[in-house]
């Protein structure tokens, strides 16, 4: 039985998955839960995905979610398949999670809730926070600073090659290039980080929606 | 023997030394004095870029973000005290998606009250409440799908601890602390998990002090 994918066409957490299942020519299913009309929060739904979120993936049985669960699980079922994302050597593995881990705390969250204010806060009645907004946009930008220090002497955020913690940036840093904030561009070895990952065929493939 | 860099009541660096106690691994707390800005010293620095504690250096191996820490030396040790991540794929996945509810679902929200609450006045800054308000408002339904997953499972993997649970222990203590214990003590599933891992003796051990 094909996996199967229930999210959103466009939903960051959603795109972060379909990347990983592109990058291991993992075959699936898209299956749309309509948020707009609160599917998400359906009996149906929570039963499978507790916290009422997208997305959550039924291979053959097992249900998961958390979308960086997910493609962890994706990336090691098919270590063999396409693109390895995943280190093996202990060192590699150690600093793969460093990287991962940095994505978490020095990137997710002012991307994410820049996210918020400046596109999807309306998309549910709300406002942007502005003050909110220009003290995530700064503490961001002194976060890039260091990601442009680390990618001065490495090829990808956990060392000389790709790793899903680099793909782990993608579609939130997608979601403010497309409203116009750049933080990228302005510093040298975040813009030719970005632009090697962002222009990968699996990104190409999925970022307009699956 | 391990040197963590941190101090002894950083959060972070007591997530370190929890698992060091749990893993019957040696190591030496080498203070770092945030308050002269040691953390921002090309020293400290040149090992932890984003100036932020703590790292470790293994015989030579530096490594930072808390919970890379963790699973580092619990990889690394798989024969000395508790498992904390277990090999079975669809455990390992599980455990996976755990972790990234600790992340996402618990800590966002935790740390920023947690700063708010108790960091903020030992800074002699002023709380936001509205903020803490804010973030408590998005916390509870998190902790209401916290309660019904441990209603069916004894931990939030499944059956067995792991570096999952123990990864709530830091701010979960603080916030639990700063008067916010009836958030869980009100779900008693919830209640139940939280009263069972803060009474690790690996736990209580590091609690005040790492």
């Amino acid at each position: 039985m094909v996996l199967k994918l229930y999210g959103f066409a466009t939903s960051t957490c959603t795109l972060r998955v379909a990347v990983v299942l592109k990058e291991k020519n993992v075959q699936f299913e898209f299956i749309p839960v309509d948020l707009t009309k609160g599917a998400h929060k359906a009996p149906e739904f929570t039963a499978y995905q507790p916290f009422g979120q997208v997305p959550y993936i039924d291979d053959n049985g097992l249900i998961l979610y958390e979308s960086r669960a997910i493609c962890r699980y994706i990336a090691a079922k098919y270590a063999s398949h396409g693109t390895p994302l995943l280190p093996t050597d202990p060192t590699a593995i150690a600093l793969f999670e460093q990287a991962a881990s940095t994505e978490t705390s020095n990137y997710d969250p002012f991307v994410s809730g820049l996210a918020w204010e400046l596109k999807f806060a309306m998309w549910f009645g709300g406002k942007t926070d502005e003050a909110r907004a220009k003290s995530l946009q700064s503490q961001l930008s002194a976060k890039l600073d260091i990601y442009d220090l680390i990618l001065g002497k490495q090829k990808y955020l956990a060392g000389n090659d790709i790793t899903l913690a680099d793909l782990f940036h993608l579609p939130y840093g997608a979601v403010l290039l497309d409203i116009g904030l750049d933080e990228f561009s302005s510093r040298p070895n975040v813009a030719r980080w970005w632009k090697d990952i962002s222009s990968r065929a699996s990104w190409e493939a999925v970022k307009g929606g699956i | 023997m391990v040197k963590l860099y941190g101090f002894a009541s950083s959060t972070c660096t007591r997530l370190v030394a929890l698992v060091c106690k749990e893993k019957d691994i040696s190591y030496e707390l080498i203070p770092v004095n945030l308050a002269k800005g040691e953390h921002k010293h090309p020293g400290f620095v040149a090992n932890q870029p984003f100036g932020q504690v703590p790292y470790i250096d293994d015989d030579g191996f530096i490594l930072y973000e808390s919970r890379a820490i963790a699973r580092y030396l619990i990889k690394k040790y798989p024969n000395q005290g508790a498992p904390l991540i277990p090999s079975d794929p669809k455990a390992e996945a599980l455990f996976e998606q755990a972790a990234s509810i600790e992340s996402f679902n618990f800590t966002a929200f935790v740390a920023p009250i947690v700063a708010e609450r108790v960091f903020n006045p030992r800074r002699g800054l002023q709380p936001n409440e509205e903020r803490v308000s804010e973030l408590l408002a998005n916390l509870q339904p998190k902790l209401d799908a916290y309660d019904l997953i441990l209603s069916k499972q004894k931990y939030l993997a499944g059956d067995s601890v792991t570096l999952a649970d123990l990864a709530h222990l830091p701010y979960g203590t603080a916030f639990y602390g700063a008067g916010f214990a009836e958030v869980f003590e009100s779900r008693p599933h919830l209640a139940r998990w939280w009263k069972d891992i803060s009474n690790r003796p690996a736990w209580l051990a590091v609690k005040d002090g790492a």
